[in-house]
């Protein structure tokens, strides 16, 4: 905001916008005059960030008319990545891609199509209607990194996923790979006040992160070591008898089972993998058993564990179950789908896309839970249960890396077309060099974004695609919680930049969905979906001026109302039936990292150190925000963590340029000495790519160079057995200094 | 007439450096200009026991002023409810204020060739809002306030809290306070 601005002066609109540079979506108030915003501030009424926001935040201003931004339809006239681009018009953009995408279809089936989210980047649920009415159930995320295998596996276990964190009677909270000081500010800001009134916080993460500063107990474990430490948290509270026995009595199956299946999985059993003392283990169990009621808030680094992430989330859930920690004040609550506005779900016309389609989705064949096979069957019991089903964007998606893989090999079946929109493939999906081959490969490739990224730059089309402040922005949960909070576009989108709701909806039009769209624009589509509330508002608008968000009043043990739990006995399912019958086990079985130096000792001598991947820092959101200078100079090069000891023993300062290795390549990455880290463990920055270079082949703005996803792997083997997500952590790695005789030797 | 003062709770802040952000965009600072950064001391210690703590500095608003004693053009002034600002077109850009504060607080514009600092962002505060930096904190670490109210938060928080003032044994009289208690060591 400009100091030079007077707030106060004549015709001067107030609009209550968001935040869109992450999920958390903070309340802004944005000064608009003439169709310009002139100055913005933190939304004090806000109820999540009463006023506060973060560095991103305060830039918005600067990334709404940022001189990088793409700004018009631009189609490609030279070699793909050659840069060589000619402006053309909306209509031109969608006609000719409509027409490729319908020769495609009838050539190769609507499954030849495949289309590419980030995460909430979107208005996602348009995507999937649009997908759905084309006929391809190909639609995919990089959201298995993300929650999703938590929410489905939590959903099978108990009918829903008990996400919603009721914190004002808490005790006590678990946060299990969570930095909120740095990720979910909002959420820290709540943390810390509740800490002042005697809450427990315990800090579960291999790094010595902000939030683990601020803790009462720090579990700093081995990265991707979570399943053991969570099977032996079972093992200690059910053995010392801190299970909460009338509720499991009255409310659980499967508690005999799970009895003896932990025996084994003791402190002592953990200490080796966990790299934890036997006595710390012990003494974090009876923190969460003993401080009740407590929450176990969800963070991403279960999801991001591949092999070991299902079980892992599994062991997690039934924490939660055998202490009693569900649906009660100051526990995780069980909210539901929405039942009085519209969900995601009900938008996407998922009862469009045929059997036959579903059939098709790639990778259900192997991974069952995410997709089609485990998603129907949640799907029906929770409609029976709460009457709706969670949404189908994000919780029943092809797999992204079977996609790539057939876009390459044609196997099994050609992928010949891919929409990109709201995310940068090759810099934030699992093994970037496959993801770039792909890209490169497949034949039609359209990408909507803000910035030419390196995917973009290998498109046949990029469209110009509406920022924060220039859309409105519903908030709930990915769709799965039973409240909203609402913004407003404070302006209408600058140049020729559109929303990506309107480009799914033209494009269907033209596609013959032309019935199928009857709201022109996205508040159309909003204020459709919040009728059911009966606010009786006549624009979607209205509504945020005059109510901004709707908060149900809170019901606490509705299972009690309800005669159980959304799963197929109506108990919470310890051992699960869901999971069973889909071809897993029904209880959390032991398996190590996917690279450990137990199970792969010849391995670990090549590659002898831990590598953890993928956790947020600031001031960026994933690959976004390089560009922005206001940002940069607070991490202006990409750094990993590494112990002073181990890098004395490999002789690294402070600085020094490191190639970081795995078994699928390489990259460089400046060093970070600091203790925050055990030693043996490197951690690595996400994200890097350098728009400040050529964006174009071959350099493609950097973006392999020191980016962390070249590490990571997505071998079928490597991802977990339920959801196939793939492993960003609990890998093994070397690493030697960048060197002019060890290949590319400079920055 | 108010006293300004502004309370820093180190025990909550987290050093995400929004408050160096909010005030660079909103006093449209190059990018070589931070009024108000966030120094990060540690973590120090041998893995695991560690302690991390995070220090937002800004102009103290010194009672007892270097800055304006140092001053030959008069831009450097206080004002009465304790504020301490430059006039930007006084200043000559010597650099004499600089090299007198003890803080490093000030900064030169190089393109305006000016001496810059933070103002508690006083044409704000004279409409009756907050700094810039206190109203982005989501931690509410920063906390800002009149010291002669009573029943202000500063007021509060300077009574009952420990409160410490930096290079006190200066004689500057700092009008910001930080409180600085250890957290809960961990093991």
């Amino acid at each position: 905001m400009k100091r030079s601005v007077d707030l106060e002066q004549e015709g001067i609109q107030v609009k209550k916008a968001c935040c869109y540079f992450c999920h958390q979506n903070c309340g802004i108030l944005a000064y608009v005059k003439d169709g310009k915003v002139i100055a913005i501030e933190g939304d004090p009424d806000f109820p999540t960030n009463t006023g506060g926001l973060c560095c991103r935040g305060n830039i918005n201003l600067l990334h709404l008319d940022h001189p990088a931004r793409i700004n018009y339809p631009l189609k490609r006239v030279g070699k793909r990545g050659e840069g060589k681009w000619e402006r053309i018009t909306w209509d031109q953009a969608l006609d000719e891609i409509a027409a490729k995408l319908a020769k495609i279809k009838e050539e190769f089936g609507a499954e030849a199509l495949a289309t590419a989210g980030g995460t909430q980047r979107t208005d996602d649920w348009a995507r999937r209607r649009f997908m759905n009415l084309f006929g391809s159930p190909n639609g995919f995320h990089n959201s298995h990194l993300c929650w999703i295998p938590t929410f489905m596996i939590e959903t099978a276990v108990c009918g829903w996923s008990p996400f919603e964190i009721d914190m004002g009677l808490s005790r006590c909270i678990v946060l299990w790979g969570q930095n909120p000081a740095v990720s979910t500010l909002p959420e820290m800001h709540h943390l810390s006040e509740l800490k002042k009134k005697g809450l427990k916080v315990i800090v579960i993460d291999p790094r010595y992160t902000e939030t683990a500063a601020k803790a009462d107990l720090w579990l700093p474990l081995r990265p991707g070591s979570d399943l053991a430490l969570a099977l032996a948290w079972l093992h200690v509270i059910i053995y010392e008898g801190l299970c909460d026995y009338q509720f499991i009595e009255e409310n659980c199956i499967g508690f005999e089972e799970l009895t003896k299946h932990v025996e084994q999985f003791t402190p002592e059993w953990a200490a080796p993998l966990t790299w934890l003392d036997p006595e710390l283990i012990r003494e974090g169990a009876r923190m969460y058993a003993m401080n009740r009621p407590g929450n176990i808030q969800w963070g991403v680094a279960l999801d991001q564990q591949g092999r070991a992430a299902g079980a892992a989330i599994h062991a997690r859930a039934l924490l939660r179950a055998i202490t009693g920690n569900l649906d009660a004040p100051g526990s995780d609550l069980l909210t539901g789908p929405a039942p009085d506005f519209l969900t995601d779900e009900e938008m996407e016309a998922n009862e469009y896309l045929s059997e036959e389609q579903k059939a098709k989705q790639l990778g259900s064949d192997k991974f069952k839970l995410i997709t089609w096979p485990g998603y129907s069957k949640i799907a029906e019991i929770t409609k029976k249960y709460w009457g709706k089903a969670p949404t189908a964007e994000w919780m029943c998606e092809a797999h992204p890396p079977t996609v790539f893989r057939a876009i390459i090999t044609g196997k099994p079946y050609p992928v010949k077309a891919l929409i990109v929109s709201g995310t940068n493939p090759v810099n934030s999906y699992g093994d970037s060099q496959l993801v770039l081959e792909a890209l490169r490969k497949v034949e039609l490739l359209v990408t909507c974004e803000y910035w030419m990224t390196p995917t973009a730059s290998l498109s046949d089309y990029v469209l110009p695609i509406a920022g924060a402040l220039e859309r409105p922005t519903i908030t709930s949960s990915y769709g799965c919680t039973d409240f909203l909070l609402a913004s407003q576009r404070a302006i209408q989108p600058m140049y020729e930049r559109r929303n990506d709701y309107n480009f799914w909806r033209d494009l269907g039009i033209r596609l013959g969905q032309a019935d199928m769209w009857p709201w022109e624009t996205v508040e159309d589509a909003y204020l459709y979906k919040l009728e059911p509330l009966g606010y009786g508002t006549d624009t979607y608008d209205e509504f945020v001026e005059w109510y901004r968000f709707y908060f149900p009043e809170r019901q606490y043990y509705k299972y009690k109302e309800k005669g159980g739990f959304a799963t197929p006995s109506g108990k919470i399912e310890l051992y699960s039936s869901v999971l069973k019958d889909l071809g897993y086990s029904p209880l959390p079985e032991y398996v190590g990292p996917v690279e450990n130096e137990i199970d792969h000792p010849e391995l670990a001598k090549e590659y002898p150190l831990v590598l953890s991947t993928g956790n947020g820092f600031m001031p960026y959101h994933h690959s976004e925000h390089f560009q922005v200078p206001q940002l940069r100079y607070l991490n202006p090069e990409p750094y990993f963590q590494i112990n002073p000891e181990t890098a004395k023993e490999y002789g690294i300062k402070q600085g020094d340029w490191v190639w970081i290795e795995t078994r699928r390549g390489r990259i460089k990455q400046r060093a970070e000495v600091t203790p925050a880290v055990a030693p043996r463990v490197i951690i690595t920055q996400r994200g890097w790519w350098f728009p400040e270079r050529d964006i174009n082949e071959p350099e493609l703005g950097g973006c392999l160079e020191s980016n962390t996803n070249v590490l990571t792997s997505v071998e079928d083997e490597d991802c977990d057995p339920m959801s196939g997500t793939w492993a960003n952590r609990g890998l093994l790695c070397k690493i030697y200094k960048v060197s002019d005789d060890n290949g590319k030797g400079e920055k | 007439m108010a006293h300004y003062v502004m309370v820093i709770d180190t025990r909550t802040c987290v050093g995400c450096h929004s408050c160096t952000v909010a005030c660079r965009v909103h006093n449209e600072l190059p990018v070589d200009m931070i009024y108000n950064p966030v120094t990060t001391v540690g973590p120090t210690g041998v893995f695991p026991n560690l302690h991390m703590v995070h220090i937002p500095l800004l102009c103290m608003h010194c009672e007892n002023t270097p800055c304006v004693d140092a001053c030959p053009t008069g831009a450097s002034q206080q004002r009465s409810d304790g504020i301490v600002w430059v006039d930007e077109k006084k200043c000559v850009g010597c650099k004499a204020c600089v090299m007198a504060c003890p803080y490093g607080a000030r900064v030169t514009n190089k393109e305006k060739g000016t001496v810059q600092k933070c103002d508690f962002c006083m044409d704000r505060v004279d409409k009756g809002n907050i700094p810039r930096c206190v109203q982005t904190c989501h931690q509410k670490a920063r906390i800002f306030g009149d010291l002669d109210d009573p029943e202000s938060e500063v007021s509060k928080l300077i009574n009952k809290e420990h409160v410490v003032r930096l290079l006190d044994e200066l004689g500057t009289k700092p009008n910001v306070y930080y409180i600085y208690g250890l957290e809960a060591q961990n093991r």
